[in-house]
């Protein structure tokens, strides 16, 4: 099956004021109709400039972008501003994190969805107020119709989201970008959320990417996942696959990092120790290098690529450890262990 | 007592209004090169016709003659309102016949004016009959009404019979004093012998006739509202509707005049030779001043061009300037009562020492006029009596305008100062203006003061505030004031002397005797000039009384000014001499 | 909002009270230099005609006095007193210079908010282009350049009359718009520009700060995800927003328009409204006219300030008033 969308080796950087900024740093995939991809990482590695990049929304004198993003037998990246805007908010939809700030709050929802409708549809204004309508009843607004009336500001947080959701299917699009879509809201609410994208994907056969830093939240509605860093991607895989058997220190400590419910309340998150990297001075190496436990002096200077196991072609990795290390350690750390402990009964290679 | 509290006249009050920044440019000086003299005649073959527009920054103080007291309302009034006496462009000595039909006669005692009027002379539209003599009795007695607000009635002929109660009533009843014989003939008899000064009163304005039976109703508002229903004796009348109400006085805007259909030329010195004349008010000078010089059929009203401009006609466009003398003059008043300057030894030393001519150079040098040597200025009688433009012989302190070190330090050794300086440790309190070039003539002085070795407390205050916070308040003992000037009311010694030298006249707030002199010599003269009959034997009693001034060394005496005018190129402009602008009656377009 | 709007009416009423208040204060207790009586008297201080006057005003009497008539008088008969100065009627006065300062502030008024949100719209557009750089710069110039001396500048370099390139009607060319609509037009261009200067200036780097700061906002991103055009992005969602605090200091400086610039600009193109007024009426302490004019123009801000607020609620639907 051919993807409805497939980005291949896409780069972008900004010029700014500290220097060159390289937020995007060669990265691959691509959705196919009905499927969902979950791209997940911290603020800072890139996934949301990846996404506004496709959509052609990081355009700008100081940004420069290479690579290929193919829609329909057309590279997004290579069209003009006019072709661009045809396919953004039409065939390929988009939805944000905050939907409060998302949305404008001088006009009605309505307005706002009108507005998303004419741009791509030659109907009237009744008939797309008619169909804004019946959009917010899609996405499970009550009393939708009236809703149309009201200001962003008279939603809640949840309702402001399905209006954002509402919106980005105004056309019936082909591809759904979320972008971190539910990290502004309460838990029960994420859940609806997550829900209703899932819900609308099954009944309209979208193509979907979720972008989030919570592998917990794309762990039931994504089929595929890229984790990424620094402006790459680490590690791409199956949902299933990449939750039972994830090769990169990274997305251990992005898995440790999901809230259990099943856990008792008062245990505490586990971050991953260290900071985001500097986009502008990359480290040396594996860019991980630095907050990786199990660090090598190699690693610090030979940078690893994306590459396929052995085992398994669809899951793919770029670490510098060797297979079976990964797999003793990742058994070490799922069976309760603590990175220090299983570094030390693990040789490393 | 009242005559002696006589007007503070004309530039001062200009320039008094220097509040701003307009104002004080329109106060500003001259220019150093040297500029045309004043055309005191019309061109022979001067057109009849066209249209004149003034340009005004301000109002009139009063659109009615007979409240009027303000230079730039002179100027526009004697268009339409004919006193008694009025001057003709030249006149500088006695005002001319106008309404009047010779010179008044002045009894030999002083005490009786006789004066005859023209027959022939009618009151323009809506009242249209014939001038007598009751309309000017009635124009007298309505001065000393309260509702109309004359400044001078009560001054000049305060000493008519009658006048004292009519003062006291204030309400315009008649005046005993004043009698109509017949229709053409007035008679002013007085308490005093001040028949002199009296008739030369008639030469103001107040003396137009006022027609009773259509100004009394009105006269009888308070305020009166004859103002703005002012009907014409002269060439123009201001537009007016049937009732009389003025259509062309719209305040701090405009004033229309137009030629009065009822003016007899035969009656009348005046050629008026444009059809209309316009005011526009409300000009800035800077603009104003650029529009005359630039455009067509314009002269300038109340203000004084700004020295730019000045400095450029002056030198490229010296038909388009008049320079007329003021009348008056600027000087550094001392204090008598406020040490060191009690000594007069310190104040020809000061005098003596000041460098006049660099003082005369922050308004613009020669151009704005000579040097003051003495007190009466050039075109007043006594100016020649007085030393003309030389100081009284014997004043060595005044002979080197550019200042003289040997004189100075002589005179502060007569001070008992051996270093020819001055040696005194207390500060002196100098209070001059704040802004523009009365400003910079105040710190020139100050300057001056302070190498001769006086320490200085030098305050500057607005204009106004100078005048009325310290100068013209003997309890604020200011030492030195360096921007205090008078300039004359008409063409009569009196109003320049007696207010500001007579011991008569130091008064505990609103004081023009600055230096408080109390002389008994000058005293004296001054109080018998005034009752003395004559023009010549007054001219030599005033120049004898300025002589003693001067001798006495009250001022650093610095510049007789000279009051610039302009004109646009098209324009035929006559100045008069009286009121030092240009005379609308008498300017013609080209 | 019908309560808001009649609690703050009320508001009105007190503040111009406060006003009249202050500024009778002013000219009647503190000392100033000007005694209006002896400035009416004025060319002559002859002490009893001081004395006539002060008593015909009724300077004479108490402050609490003349107080109390002032305000009876305006209550009462909504009679504003007469000049000290020429003895016209106040009111009158105020309603006859009224169509010239209209004009005036108005057409300024478009005038510069047409240029300064255009300006501003365009260099925010071209940040850091040669075009923003050079219009910020002459903005600057227009923002500290004295409303008298650009005026006198325009004169010189534009007026038929004077000016080095003589294209437009001067000084003192104020025709009334009944008079002649194209003289009243021509006439105004100069003094409308001058006026405008300086708030075009404030305008454009308002609205380009405004403008890019909110182009930065999410839904301007949602707006272009939308796939709207630029000019739609621009025109409909971020200047839209950029525009609200322009109302707000429009409300200001209306205010400030009649308080400074107006009074130099009629000033130095001489016309004759209440600016002009009003500047005679302070060099002639004339306090019925000072007082007229104060309580216009306290009317008139307070009025103006209170529309503001009630279109602020319209322009932002967040915005409501109980």
């Amino acid at each position: 099956m051919t993807p409805l969308l497939d980005v291949q080796d896409l780069h972008v950087t900004f010029d700014s004021e500290d220097g060159l900024v390289r937020a995007v740093d060669g990265v691959s995939f691509s959705v196919e109709a009905g499927r969902t991809l979950g791209i997940v990482g911290e603020s800072g590695s890139g996934k949301s400039v990846t996404s506004l990049t496709v959509m052609g929304l990081t355009r700008g004198p100081s940004t420069k972008i290479s690579g290929t993003a193919m829609f329909e037998n057309e590279d997004l990246i290579a069209a003009s501003d006019a072709q661009l805007r045809e396919v953004r908010g039409n065939e390929v939809a988009m939805i944000f994190q905050d939907p409060l700030s998302s949305l404008h709050p001088f006009y009605k929802v309505g307005t706002q969805l009108v507005e998303a409708i004419q741009t791509h549809q030659n109907i009237s204004r009744g008939a797309a107020w008619d169909r804004a309508g019946q959009l917010l009843e899609l996405v499970g607004i009550p009393e939708a119709r009236k809703r149309l009336d009201h200001y962003p500001h008279e939603f809640s947080g949840g309702m402001r989201q399905r209006a954002m959701i509402a919106m980005a299917l105004s056309n019936d699009p082909k591809v759904l970008i979320a972008d971190e879509p539910t990290t502004a809201l309460d838990v029960t609410v994420q859940a609806q959320i997550l829900e209703l994208i899932a819900k609308l994907q099954g009944e309209l056969g979208m193509g979907v990417v979720i972008i989030t830093h919570d592998l917990g939240v794309v762990a039931e509605v994504a089929d595929e996942i890229a984790v990424m860093y620094a402006g790459r991607i680490v590690e791409q895989g199956k949902t299933d696959t990449l939750f039972d058997n994830p090769e990169h220190p990274y997305t251990w400590g992005l898995l440790e990092s999901i809230p259990k419910l099943t856990g008792p309340r008062e245990e505490e998150l586990i971050p991953i120790p260290g900071r985001p990297p500097s986009l502008i001075h990359r480290p040396t190496g594996c860019a991980f290098h630095p907050r990786c436990p199990y660090v090598r002096e190699a690693h610090k200077k030979t940078d690893p690529h994306l590459e396929p196991l052995p085992e398994d072609g669809g899951h793919r990795v770029a670490c510098l450890l060797a297979h079976d290390t990964r797999r003793d350690l990742w058994a070490k750390l799922r069976a309760g262990e603590e990175p220090e402990q299983a570094r030390a009964e693990v040789p490393l290679q | 007592m009242l005559m002696h509290r006589s007007a503070l006249r004309i530039l001062l009050v200009l320039c008094a209004g220097g509040l701003t920044a307009v104002l004080v440019a329109a106060c500003g000086g001259g220019s150093s090169s040297s500029g045309s003299n004043a055309k005191t005649a019309a061109p022979s073959g001067a057109k009849k016709g066209g249209t004149l527009t003034v340009l005004a920054n301000a109002d009139v103080d009063y659109i009615d003659c007979g409240a009027a007291y303000y230079q730039f309302s002179y100027q526009i009034e004697y268009t339409y309102c004919r006193p008694l006496y009025s001057y003709k462009p030249q006149d500088k000595g006695i005002p001319s016949p106008d309404v009047a039909s010779g010179p008044a006669q002045v009894s030999k005692d002083g005490k009786t004016v006789t004066v005859h009027m023209k027959s022939g002379i009618k009151f323009g539209p809506p009242v249209n009959r014939e001038v007598t003599s009751k309309d000017v009795k009635y124009a007298i007695e309505r001065g000393f009404n309260k509702n109309v607000a004359n400044g001078y009635a009560s001054a000049y002929f305060g000493n008519v019979e009658g006048a004292d109660q009519a003062a006291k009533k204030a309400d315009g009843e008649p005046i005993d004093g004043i009698v109509t014989p017949d229709d053409h003939t007035i008679v002013f008899k007085l308490t005093k012998s001040t028949g002199t000064a009296v008739a030369e009163a008639l030469g103001l304005p107040l003396s137009t006739p006022v027609p009773p039976e259509y100004a009394k109703p009105m006269d009888q508002q308070n305020p009166s509202t004859y103002g703005n229903h002012i009907v014409s004796t002269g060439p123009y009348m201001i537009t007016n509707d049937k009732t009389g109400k003025l259509t062309g006085y719209e305040p701090m805007k405009n004033i229309t005049l137009v030629r009065n259909p009822n003016w007899d030329p035969k009656t009348d010195y005046r050629p008026a030779y444009v059809d209309k004349i316009n005011v526009k008010e409300g000009v800035d000078p800077d603009v104003g001043s650029r529009q005359i010089v630039d455009g067509q059929s314009l002269v300038n009203g109340d203000f004084t061009p700004p020295p730019a401009i000045l400095k450029q006609v002056a030198t490229s466009k010296k038909d388009q300037l008049l320079l007329i003398d003021s009348g008056g003059g600027r000087f550094m008043s001392f204090n008598f009562k406020v040490p060191p300057f009690n000594d007069i030894n310190i104040r020809k030393a000061v005098i003596a020492g000041m460098d006049r001519n660099a003082l005369r150079l922050t308004r613009g040098g020669a151009v704005i006029g000579p040097i003051m040597q003495h007190q009466i200025p050039p075109g007043l009688p006594g100016f020649d009596e007085a030393g003309g433009q030389n100081p009284p012989a014997g004043a060595d302190w005044l002979q080197h305008p550019t200042g003289d070190k040997t004189v100075m330090a002589k005179y502060f050794k007569a001070a008992g100062m051996s270093s020819g300086k001055y040696e005194g440790n207390a500060k002196i309190l100098v209070v001059g203006d704040d802004s523009g070039v009365g400003g910079r003539a105040a710190e020139v002085a100050a300057s001056q003061l302070q190498d001769m070795g006086f320490s200085v407390n030098f305050r500057q205050v607005p204009h106004s505030t100078m005048y009325t916070k310290f100068c013209n308040v003997p309890k604020a003992a200011v030492a030195f004031c360096p921007n205090t000037g008078w300039f004359k009311d008409f063409f009569d010694s009196q109003t320049l002397l007696d207010p500001t030298f007579n011991g008569a006249n130091i008064l505990q707030e609103n004081n023009s005797n600055w230096p408080q002199m109390n002389d008994p010599t000058v005293n004296k003269l001054l109080d018998q000039a005034k009752v003395t009959v004559g023009r010549d034997a007054r001219a030599k009693l005033f120049a004898q009384a300025d002589q003693k001034i001067t001798m006495l060394a009250p001022n650093v005496p610095w510049v007789w000014d000279k009051q610039p005018n302009i004109v646009s190129k098209n324009v035929a402009a006559v100045g008069s001499s009286f009121n030092a602008t240009v005379d609308l009656n008498f300017t013609s377009i080209k | 909002m019908g309560r808001y709007i009649v609690r703050r009416l009320l508001w009105v009423v007190v503040l111009v009270f406060a006003v009249v208040t202050i500024t009778f204060l002013i000219f009647s207790v503190l000392p100033s230099g000007a005694d209006p009586a002896r400035l009416r008297a004025g060319r002559s201080p002859n002490p009893r005609l001081v004395e006539e006057i002060r008593h015909r005003y009724k300077l004479d009497q108490p402050v609490t006095t003349q107080y109390g008539l002032y305000i009876s008088n305006l209550i009462t008969k909504l009679d504003f007193g007469h000049s000290f100065q020429n003895d016209t009627d106040v009111l009158d006065q105020i309603f006859k210079r009224l169509p010239a300062t209209i004009s005036l502030s108005l057409g300024a008024c478009i005038v510069w908010l047409f240029v300064g949100i255009s300006v501003g719209i365009i260099s925010a557009i071209r940040r850091r282009s040669l075009l923003d750089r050079t219009a910020m710069g002459l903005s600057l110039v227009a923002i500290s350049a004295p409303v008298f001396w650009l005026g006198l500048v325009a004169l010189y370099l534009f007026a038929d009359d004077i000016g080095k390139i003589p294209i437009l009607p001067g000084a003192g060319s104020y025709t009334p718009i009944t008079d002649n609509p194209w003289h009243w037009f021509t006439a105004l261009i100069l003094p409308w520009l001058v006026l405008a200067a300086a708030f075009a200036a404030v305008y454009a780097r308002l609205v380009r700060g405004n403008l890019i700061e909110t182009m930065s906002e999410d839904y301007i991103r949602t707006a272009r995800a939308k796939g709207l055009s630029e000019r739609k992005v621009i025109l409909r969602h971020g200047l839209r927003s950029a525009i609200t605090p322009v109302v707000s200091a429009l409300g200001l400086d209306l205010g400030l328009l009649l308080a400074g610039n107006a009074i130099l600009t009629e000033t130095v193109f001489n016309i004759p409204g209440i600016g002009r007024m009003s500047y005679n009426a302070i060099v002639n302490s004339d306090l019925p006219t000072i007082e007229g004019v104060v309580l216009f123009g306290a009317l008139f801000i307070v009025v103006l300030n209170l529309l503001v607020d009630i279109a602020y609620a319209f322009i932002d639907p967040r915005v409501r008033y109980t």
